[in-house]
């Protein structure tokens, strides 16, 4: 049959090898589940592909005078920005296109949240994704370090300290990813290693088992139709798009770097060369990591002393730990959604954990402090001024859940925003502010539960 | 009799599971230590003993009232407080690790990173250091010159 089938050319002489057909059958039926949902969720992940994708071409190219070591890593750096025709560019690309590649993953995370796209049978899917979003932040961990400037080296100080924080191997582990006791030029050279060996092998292998579950299981239809009523071709109609999309983020990508060659010039998005790092200058007032880790790093910030008997950054990380955690393994968390039926309190969960990162974010960022930023006189105000964008932000994410979902469950999203206005407005630390709004979301939680009100989960709306 | 055989052979092959099992265990681990072993760095090598600051650092001492040096390959900062005494701190903040620098104007040490600030005995005035700042031994030489050592280290 295949031989009948497959005729003569290269076609041919690939198909009596290979036995391509039953593959180009599987992807000539594949289809994109078309509904009253928006199509526009589908791309984000092809998207996030297309920003990797650059990495690697742009990464390589930067590796042809990128040169790890003490005497010649900023040096080098120096060299291709000043005097290596567009080695400018090519940094630019990289540095634009990290932003906006974990920019699209994390939008692609929290709609593959909120959408419950994750429910059975595709927890795996969601699993993997999580990994690369890891990896992914990995790579953005690893990556500052390497233009050693004053700026990473103080961000990989704080961001690799962190590790001590984990009970009985946390020295250990400090030691081997430092290299030593501290970051040093052999922090540089296994951050070096991990950035563009281990972590991109590691990468490439997860995305090949994600994007196999993607293939095998096909795109999420929406909650509550398990088949979906339409579909559109995924070759030529989605790919084309896919395509079209692609080209569109290239041209932004390249307008991002040649008009901001050097970011935006906003904290946590700026990749000024700046000054040598030297271990023996002490810190200065505007240290900040990635805009991606800023929440972590003003959650440091808002953590006392001592806490429970336990360091304060221990506990730091416990609460982060637990989060994350939580957050991978939303898929055995969320019962209802594996029912096919609409979860509106991982929904609530999942926007109350949106606008908590939120309102540590734009703390982090020291929004409205300007050039005075990180004094400690300027707290309060930079804190009020982040509570009311984050009250903002929550009236439309309420707003909108309400009139467009018909959703009537806002108790976590509630207490996040209370959390906020407690710290930003009333004054009150930000621990106990967020215990008083914690305590308050889970009497309301008890007494509806307990007042016989289980069936209000189920009256809610998608969400 | 035929029972018997059934559980020789049973505890036969117990005994080769445990074997092989055990054997496996033997290979990861002959994989596993030598990787970790190498990836856990060498001991820090220099010299040790109390340090003594270099004509630079004593001009940059006098300048800015503070410089920061490398006593036993640990960063330590020494200043010169308002009443002229002279002082010396690990650098380290006890919080994340940040280089710690001295604002004379308020007789504060102070880590930029997450606002931390010690008062000139180390102890922790305000922000999230879980812990004062270790203090080093300063010792005036006959000839002008500051010696440097951590506690204990200077007789």
């Amino acid at each position: 049959m295949n031989g009948q089938r497959s005729g003569g050319g290269l076609r041919g002489w690939l198909e009596r090898r290979y036995q391509l057909t039953p593959l180009l059958e599987f992807l000539r039926h594949k289809q994109v589940p078309l509904g009253p949902h928006s199509l526009a969720w589908y791309y984000l992940g092809g998207v996030t592909l297309f920003f990797f994708c650059v990495q690697v071409v742009t990464g390589a190219l930067l590796l042809m005078y990128y040169q790890p070591g003490e005497a010649t890593a900023y040096e080098s750096i120096r060299f291709l920005t000043t005097k290596v025709p567009f080695g400018w560019l090519m940094r630019s690309v990289h540095s634009w296109s990290a932003q906006l590649m974990i920019f699209s993953l994390v939008l692609h995370m929290f709609s593959t949240m909120l959408l419950k796209a994750y429910r059975p049978p595709r927890e795996l899917t969601w699993v993997s994704g999580y990994v690369l979003f890891a990896l992914t932040l990995g790579f953005g961990f690893s990556g500052y370090l390497l233009p050693w400037n004053g700026l990473s080296y103080f961000a990989t100080t704080v961001g690799t300290n962190l590790v001590r924080s984990v009970p009985l191997v946390g020295n250990w582990c400090l030691q081997v990813l430092r290299g030593g006791p501290d970051v040093t030029i052999n922090t540089l050279y296994r951050f070096f290693a991990i950035h563009v060996v281990i972590l991109p092998l590691v990468f490439v292998g997860w995305i090949s088992l994600h994007l196999l579950f993607v293939q095998r299981q096909g795109m999420a239809p929406p909650l509550g139709a398990k088949v979906a009523p339409r579909g559109m071709k995924f070759f030529p109609s989605f790919a084309v798009r896919d395509l079209l999309l692609w080209l569109a983020c290239f041209l932004v990508l390249l307008s991002l770097a040649v008009f901001a060659p050097y970011g935006p010039g906003i904290p946590g998005m700026d990749w000024e060369l700046g000054e040598k790092a030297n271990p023996m200058a002490p810190a200065y007032p505007g240290i900040k990591p990635e805009w991606y880790f800023l929440w972590e790093y003003q959650l440091l910030r808002e953590f006392p002393p001592h806490i429970f008997g336990l360091e304060g950054p221990q506990v730091c990380l416990l609460l982060i730990v637990v989060l994350l955690g939580l957050w991978a393994v939303i898929p055995w968390l969320d019962r209802r959604a594996a029912r096919d039926k609409p979860s509106p309190v991982l929904t609530d969960f999942g926007w109350a954990a949106i606008l908590f990162l939120t309102f540590l974010t734009l703390m982090g960022w020291d929004l409205g402090a300007g050039a005075a930023s990180a004094g400690p006189g300027s707290m309060p105000a930079v804190a009020a001024r982040c509570a009311w964008w984050t009250l903002a932000a929550g009236g439309v994410v309420i707003g909108l859940r309400f009139l467009a979902g018909g959703s009537r469950w806002f108790i976590l999203t509630g207490a996040a925003l209370l959390q906020a206005a407690l710290h930003g407005l009333g004054g009150v630390p930000y621990l106990p502010a967020g215990v008083i709004a914690a305590a308050l979301a889970a009497i309301t939680l008890a007494a509806l539960l307990l007042g016989g009100r289980r069936s209000e989960p189920e009256a809610g709306g998608p969400g | 009799m035929r029972e018997n055989g059934c559980k020789s052979e049973a505890s036969r092959r117990s005994f080769l599971d445990v074997l092989l099992g055990a054997s496996i265990l033997g290979w990861l681990g002959s994989i596993v230590y030598p990787v970790l072993r190498y990836l856990k760095p060498l001991p820090q090598t220099g010299p040790t003993g109390p340090t003594r600051l270099t004509r630079e650092e004593m001009a940059k001492l006098e300048q800015s009232q503070f410089v920061i040096i490398l006593v036993n390959g640990q960063r330590v900062i020494v200043l010169e407080s308002a009443s002229e005494q002279v002082l010396a701190f690990s650098a380290k903040c006890t919080h994340e690790g940040c280089t710690v620098t001295y604002l004379p104007g308020q007789s504060v040490i102070w880590c930029p990173c997450h606002d931390g600030r010690f008062d000139l005995s180390g102890r922790v005035l305000s922000g999230p250091p879980p812990q004062p700042l270790p203090k080093y031994v300063v010792q005036r030489q006959p000839d002008g010159g500051i010696l440097v050592a951590a506690q204990g280290g200077v007789t």
